[in-house]
């Protein structure tokens, strides 16, 4: 089991250092400095007009420590077989888990002492606080985050009492943190301390009461694989990961939508893509993100030209992401069968990008029209705007670059 | 008596797929468990090795509870999956030595026991190969020999016909029979009724969650005089009965 877990993590890290090479590459790590930079140097002016006993500084210092404690899952590196090759394992499996248990928790560890150095300039000028007291609150942080890996890992065991656990994890990993962060702040740092490594040492101990329980497989490999899959998706961002594949919601309420399609022929490929776009986590959820900030820039931007601009800006970021999804269903071996020329693929795609754009287009309309009420020339330079951009986007881009797409593929 | 459920009654959610599902496999006999799609086979599998948890009820291996003693129950189980299951960065000669380690065997002795059994499969050319690239009949071959490598007393096997290709299917029907002299208990599941009807020594067979009848082939005959004579004509009526009701 020992070497089990090494060679998992070994495998592990060799993976993530091919994606971290992708990510930090030279251009990246240069627009980080730059942005590490600025933020910093952001950070050090708005410091500067702080001063002890602002009202909202100990709520924020409480906010950002509690997600600090949220960050890092356990990281077991089971996989799917493992319920069948590890079967009669079972019993050695805490040792292994807690291997898992360990490489995750210095992980984290190291993440919270990230963030409580770049809290600690604002800790010192908006509370009164001795380095000592700075230190306590380390402490605490480690030990509250030492039970909420403790509870993930109970999490993999059938324990008796499943509602305690499902308290558990509210209680653990939220209430009881937020308790004793906010009398850190607010009252007393030692004391938080001593209840954060009370805490902890309560949840280790538990451990002998549950790790010769059976094992949870379907929730412990449904938990990694969901781990691994936020990690993988992160580096989708800079590059292809091939194990991304995403994950499909039911979404009845789109069904009313989605039943004016005529079940005719040249329909075939409007079917497809306004199914599949709708229920596909990924595209839909990209084209609901963007959507969403693009309002909430809106919202908040009054001016002349400045909204249009980024209006049109948004609409073809959003355009732009979703051309890919022409060739979704290239692999299907089904679609090639099917006795239907593809002429109509284009025009079905083109109807499905309008309806998604143009939706899209009323929002963005909506929000400049509300926000810039009494300024004529912005509203109506987004309406045309908008019909123009969807207009040459839909009917004179799209196709072009489609078809150099299939060029490239073939 | 190797596999004992006692009113089992389980499922995935909150719905019970199996209600109060009973019955046994003895020391060295093969029992087929045959029912329609969606009858509970494949859940009550899930339960036997531990991946779903019963509502109420309980299965046990030689006396032992899942919740008595983890390792005991476990270590006597193989199982192989309806659809086989492999590590995508695992080649097959780590697949086996997957297996040995998990099961604590001698590495000596599997070896040989792997090698004639890979020549059975016509896999002990491909040892260096990755499975995940194999097809579905070979993959299944991967999990039917990683399973015969152990020397478990219960074998699990879910449908274990489809897709193999006759040769194999007859090679594994003779491995059930070896292990079955050597006292080993073997649970199956299948569609494939007339091999069933000519291996099985006894059937279960599951409708709606529950046990319709069990019994052994003269048995089940003398139940149902007017089936008719084979385990798919029985089984046929009995099924198009439970629909009608």
């Amino acid at each position: 089991m020992k070497q089990l877990f090494k060679r998992r993590l070994v495998n592990h890290l060799i993976e993530m250092m091919k994606y971290l090479r992708l990510v930090f590459n030279d251009y990246f790590v240069l627009a980080l400095l730059f942005m590490i930079g600025g933020l910093g140097y952001a950070y050090s002016n708005a410091l500067k007009q702080l001063h002890a006993g602002t009202w909202w500084a100990p709520l924020v210092i409480v906010g950002v420590l509690l997600i600090s404690v949220q960050l890092g899952r356990l990281a077991t590196f089971v996989k799917d077989p493992d319920y069948v090759f590890l079967l009669p394992k079972e019993s050695e499996m805490a040792d292994y888990l807690r291997r898992g248990f360990n490489y995750s928790l210095i992980l984290a560890g190291l993440i919270q002492v990230l963030i409580w150095f770049v809290m600690l300039p604002f800790v010192q000028v908006t509370t009164k606080v001795s380095g000592l007291e700075l230190l306590m609150l380390l402490g605490t942080m480690l030990c509250l985050k030492t039970t909420w890996l403790n509870v993930d890992f109970a999490r993999k065991y059938r324990l008796k009492q499943t509602w305690l656990l499902r308290g558990n994890r509210l209680l653990w990993r939220l209430i009881v943190p937020v308790l004793i962060l906010g009398n850190a702040i607010y009252f007393s740092y030692l004391v938080s301390l001593l209840a954060a490594v009370l805490v902890a040492l309560d949840s280790l101990l538990s451990r002998r009461s549950w790790v010769n329980r059976p094992l949870d497989w379907q929730t412990m490999i449904a938990d990694e694989n969901s781990r691994m899959h936020t990690v993988y998706q992160f580096f989708n961002l800079f590059t292809d990961v091939p194990s991304i594949a995403g994950s499909v919601k039911r979404r009845r309420y789109l069904d009313g939508l989605l039943g004016q399609i005529k079940l005719i022929p040249k329909n075939t490929y409007l079917y497809l893509y306004s199914h599949s776009i709708a229920r596909d986590n990924e595209m839909s959820g990209l084209y609901v993100r963007l959507m969403v900030i693009g309002t909430v820039f809106l919202v908040f931007i009054k001016g002349e030209a400045l909204p249009i601009i980024l209006c049109l800006l948004f609409l073809y970021l959003i355009g732009f992401q979703m051309i890919p999804f022409y060739f979704h269903f290239d692999d299907n071996a089904f679609v090639h069968i099917y006795p239907i020329t593809n002429q109509f693929q284009m025009k079905s795609f083109q109807r499905v990008l309008f309806l998604m754009l143009s939706s899209v287009a009323v929002v963005f309309g909506i929000a400049v029209i509300a926000v810039n009420f009494d300024n004529v020339v912005t509203i109506a330079g987004v309406i045309i705007g908008e019909a123009l951009e969807i207009w040459a986007f839909i009917w004179l881009y799209v196709p072009r670059r489609i078809l150099r797409g299939e060029r490239n593929r073939d | 008596m190797t596999l004992e459920i006692s009113n089992l009654v389980g499922g995935y959610s909150q719905v019970p797929v199996l209600k109060d599902v009973t019955f046994d496999v003895k020391d060295g006999e093969l029992v087929g468990l045959i029912g329609l799609n969606g009858a509970g086979k494949s859940t009550t599998i899930n339960h036997i090795i531990g991946l779903l948890k019963p509502f109420s009820g309980s299965i046990k291996i030689n006396g032992t509870t899942l919740d008595e003693d983890v390792k005991k129950y476990k270590q006597q189980i193989a199982y192989i999956p309806e659809a086989p299951i492999v590590y995508k960065e695992l080649t097959l000669k780590e697949h086996l030595e997957m297996t040995m380690l998990a099961y604590n065997l001698d590495q000596d002795v599997s070896w040989k026991r792997a090698h004639k059994l890979l020549q059975m499969f016509r896999l002990d050319n491909k040892l260096d190969w990755f499975p995940d690239n194999f097809s579905k009949g070979m993959r299944q071959k991967v999990m039917i020999v990683c399973a015969f490598l152990t020397n478990a007393k219960l074998f699990i096997i879910d449908e274990p016909f489809l897709g193999l290709d006759p040769l194999a299917v007859n090679d594994l029907l003779n491995l059930i029979s070896e292990r079955k002299k050597q006292g080993a208990s073997i649970l199956m599941s299948t569609h494939v009724l007339d091999t069933a009807q000519r291996y099985c020594d006894r059937f279960v067979l599951l409708h709606d969650g529950k046990v319709r009848t069990e019994g052994t082939i003269e048995q089940l005959r003398d139940l149902f005089p007017d089936a008719g004579d084979s385990l798919n004509d029985i089984y046929l009526t009995l099924a198009r009965e439970g629909g009608q009701s």
